[in-house]
């Protein structure tokens, strides 16, 4: 079907205010209306992928105008898979996360709801659209959405969510001033459109002031460091539902955004050839990565390593994307898809350990393999995937990070990739170890006969499977993805 | 930096500048043949691109959203009324009756006014001013929304002014009137509703078999050809826009000036 497009941005935007209407009338609706909404939006972005599959590029004109008088959402090889994650990737949290909510927000579960889907309505719209200022738009709307929802928390999620809006709110002016001058010079917002005027103005110091303004907009939205000063407070401190559903995707597709601004709007051509920035920001990528791990390294408490881990990663992918090759862009393109996975495995895991204890110190952990084996047993899985072993799809793509790396001549990039690597696998076998050990001085080995297991909630714990799951089964499939979905895309 | 690339700017004012050039000369050219709506701004905003709008719209209720879900107070009203102290006018002596006891109960009547802890005496002329004012300005707000099509104006316009109106009402009284005359709930409801207009007439569009917002759709449910069916589209997508507007207006109001309370106003 044709309406797929729109089916996919408008059934969670409908389901929204649908929540917020029937949170004042009818209560017990919300929950079951936000999973049809994300649900649809899933189905949808699945019949998306399956047309780009078969007739490659297409276009959604919105209205019925023709861009670039209307908007348009180009959906092609680089955005359906970014979008069948995101859609999946929020269902799932939405499911996993409903016990959290319902027992924090109390009376007003509606009102998170509502924010959940428009914040995935936003980086759905971000993804799909083919238009610079809608882009903006949209950014706005996750944007607000994710300042709300990481307000709720604990005591301090209200002063790391004032940072994450001051920091955001100057992230997204960069971006529109960006867009601005783009509009100014060229007198056109669509992005297609956009890259045909350009080569013409290739030259201009205003050209290159508005790629860097929107640069640097969407790296402080990415959390590139050393812009990463809002995530590690924003997303620790924060519910855990809304960590299980910002941390994996607003980073991604953000990074998403660069890679569309580099590949679509400017194209390699100008990126690589005609502005020389890539030995500087492969440079900071490799310091982003090497600073993440450190960082991650010092913590004491499981959640705020996994956050540090987001930092290292958001360095990854900006580091592939820039190093300038078919294979670090594979590379990059990959992890994008896996870091949402392993990124929501990892957070979902950490709110399946939450319900069950004060706080997430290390000190708290002991023993957990025994009282709770399927969360942790899909954190080890997750866990694999961030240290880079096979099957687990997170192997694969630091594999054409790698060689990517190698191809460009870009051994200190090379350097951070391993040393990040031999970090993570620190980080969580020490985390496994506290893990393993019940620590529980007063019994001898053998004396417990009977543990008795304390899991999570039964739909946290499915979620977090079908995570899992997602983990390895893009590990397998791997090979298919980069075959049908990126190489066609950086052709 | 910013500075120097200001030196590759077109001339201020030039009418050769690119954005005068591409696309804006379509808009102006077409704008009225396609859409029958006079004035292009509002033509370029909700139609040509209408999508933008509807996610502004959407920004906005998200706004009102986040005021609510952080500030609003809900679950210690009923202790805090019984905390303090509670205040009543006698409406035909002017006298106030202050109530300690907090179990004691004091029916609903006409002659008793409910004063807010903190109550100041008000001014009789500011409040029989802006009781004439309020329905010029909303009648006024009406008109901006509908006419958006013909001068400027439009759903956000109106919406901020029929929203100021009652906010005007809720300064010059308080906002226990106010609140009677907005209940919470209804405006709860219409935030969403408004956004729901917007996105509902996009649908329909679907619907009847076009692109979502492709009002031209709308032609033969409302036996009119297809660019008087996208000027009305415009018409009911403002219609949203306005009462979207208008409904947030009064929750960040509401919360934000009474602390998420809504006892006690500016």
């Amino acid at each position: 079907m044709n309406q797929y497009p729109a089916f996919l941005i408008i059934a969670p935007l409908l389901a929204a205010c649908l929540i917020a209407s029937a949170a004042w009338l009818r209560r017990s609706l919300c929950f079951p209306i936000a999973v049809l909404g994300l649900g649809t939006s899933f189905l949808s972005s699945l019949g998306v992928a399956a047309r780009v599959l078969t007739d490659g590029h297409f276009q959604y004109r919105m209205g019925g105008w023709a861009p670039p008088l209307g908007i348009a959402l180009e959906v092609d090889y680089l955005n359906a898979p970014v979008l069948v994650a995101v859609s999946g990737a929020a269902l799932v949290s939405l499911i996993a996360t409903r016990q959290i909510i319902e027992r924090e927000q109390g009376p007003k579960a509606p009102v998170f709801y509502t924010l959940m889907l428009l914040a995935v309505t936003g980086m759905l719209g971000m993804t799909a659209t083919g238009d610079a200022f809608n882009l903006y738009v949209l950014l706005e709307i996750s944007s607000i959405t994710g300042y709300a929802l990481t307000a709720s928390g604990d005591r301090l999620a209200p002063l790391a969510s004032l940072r994450y809006l001051l920091l955001g709110t100057i992230g997204a002016s960069f971006y529109l001033l960006g867009v601005g001058l783009l509009y100014m010079m060229t007198g056109t917002l669509n992005m297609a459109d956009l890259s045909h005027l350009l080569p013409a103005l290739y030259g201009s110091d205003a050209i290159f002031a508005a790629f860097l303004l929107i640069l640097c907009g969407i790296w402080l939205k990415a959390a590139l460091f050393p812009l990463h000063a809002w995530l590690p407070g924003a997303y620790s401190h924060a519910s855990h539902a809304s960590a299980c559903l910002l941390a994996p995707l607003m980073t991604k597709v953000m990074i998403y955004v660069m890679l569309r601004v580099m590949f679509t709007v400017f194209t390699p051509a100008y990126v690589f050839e005609q502005i020389s920035l890539e030995g500087f920001v492969v440079t900071l990528a490799s310091v982003a990565v090497v600073a993440g791990s450190l960082m991650a390294l010092a913590q004491r408490n499981l959640r705020r390593m996994a956050v540090y881990i987001v930092v290292a990663e958001v360095g990854y992918m900006v580091g592939g994307a820039w190093l300038g090759n078919q294979t670090a862009w594979t590379g990059a393109i990959l992890h994008l898809l896996n870091d949402v996975l392993m990124t929501l495995c990892l957070f979902l895991a950490i709110a399946a350990l939450a319900g069950r204890m004060e706080t997430t110190d290390f000190k708290n952990l002991k023993g957990l393999f025994s009282t709770m084996p399927f969360s942790m047993g899909a954190l080890v899985l997750g866990a694999m995937s961030i240290i880079g072993v096979p099957p687990a799809c997170g192997f694969f793509s630091k594999w054409f990070l790698l060689k990517g790396a190698i191809e460009a001549g870009r051994f200190d990039f090379l350097a951070a990739l391993l040393f990040s690597s031999l970090i993570n696998v620190v980080l969580f076998f020490r985390l496994f170890e506290c893990a393993l050990y019940s620590g529980d001085d007063h019994h001898g080995p053998g004396e417990h006969g009977h543990i008795e297991i304390h899991e999570a909630p039964l739909s946290l714990v499915a979620s977090l499977w079908a995570a899992a799951a997602g983990i390895l089964a893009v590990g397998f499939y791997s090979g298919s993805i980069v075959n049908n979905f990126i190489k066609p895309a950086l052709m | 930096m910013l500075v120097h690339a200001t030196l590759d700017f077109p001339g201020w004012g030039d009418p050769n500048a690119p954005a005068h050039l591409h696309v804006a000369p379509e808009y102006l050219e077409q704008a009225y043949e396609k859409t029958a709506t006079p004035n292009v701004v509002t033509a370029v905003l909700a139609d040509y691109r209408s999508y933008d709008t509807m996610f502004e719209t959407a920004v906005v209720f998200s706004a009102g959203l986040a005021c609510f879900f952080l500030l609003r107070v809900q679950s210690r009203k009923k202790e805090e009324e019984e905390e303090e102290d509670r205040y009543f006018r006698h409406l035909a002596t002017d006298m106030v009756i202050r109530i300690r006891t907090p179990s004691m109960h004091v029916p609903d009547s006409p002659y008793l006014q409910q004063l807010d802890p903190y109550w100041t005496p008000r001014s009789l002329i500011v409040r029989a001013a802006c009781r004439v004012l309020t329905p010029f300005i909303q009648l006024f707000a009406l008109y901006v929304v509908a006419h958006g099509h013909h001068s400027p104006g439009g759903g956000f316009q109106g919406g901020v002014i029929l929203g100021a109106s009652l906010i005007l009402v809720a300064l010059s009284h308080d906002l226990r009137t106010s609140m009677k005359m907005t209940p919470e709930k209804l405006m709860g409801v219409l935030s969403p509703a408004g956004v729901l207009i917007y996105a509902g007439v996009g649908a329909l569009c679907v619907a009847a078999g076009h692109n979502f917002l492709d009002y031209g759709a709308l032609a033969e449910w409302l036996g009119t050809a297809p660019e008087a069916a996208r000027s009305l589209g415009i018409l009911f997508v403002e219609v949203g826009v306005a009462v979207c507007v208008m409904a947030t207006m009064i929750i960040i109001y509401a919360n934000l000036s009474s602390a998420g309370g809504h006892k006690q106003g500016l």
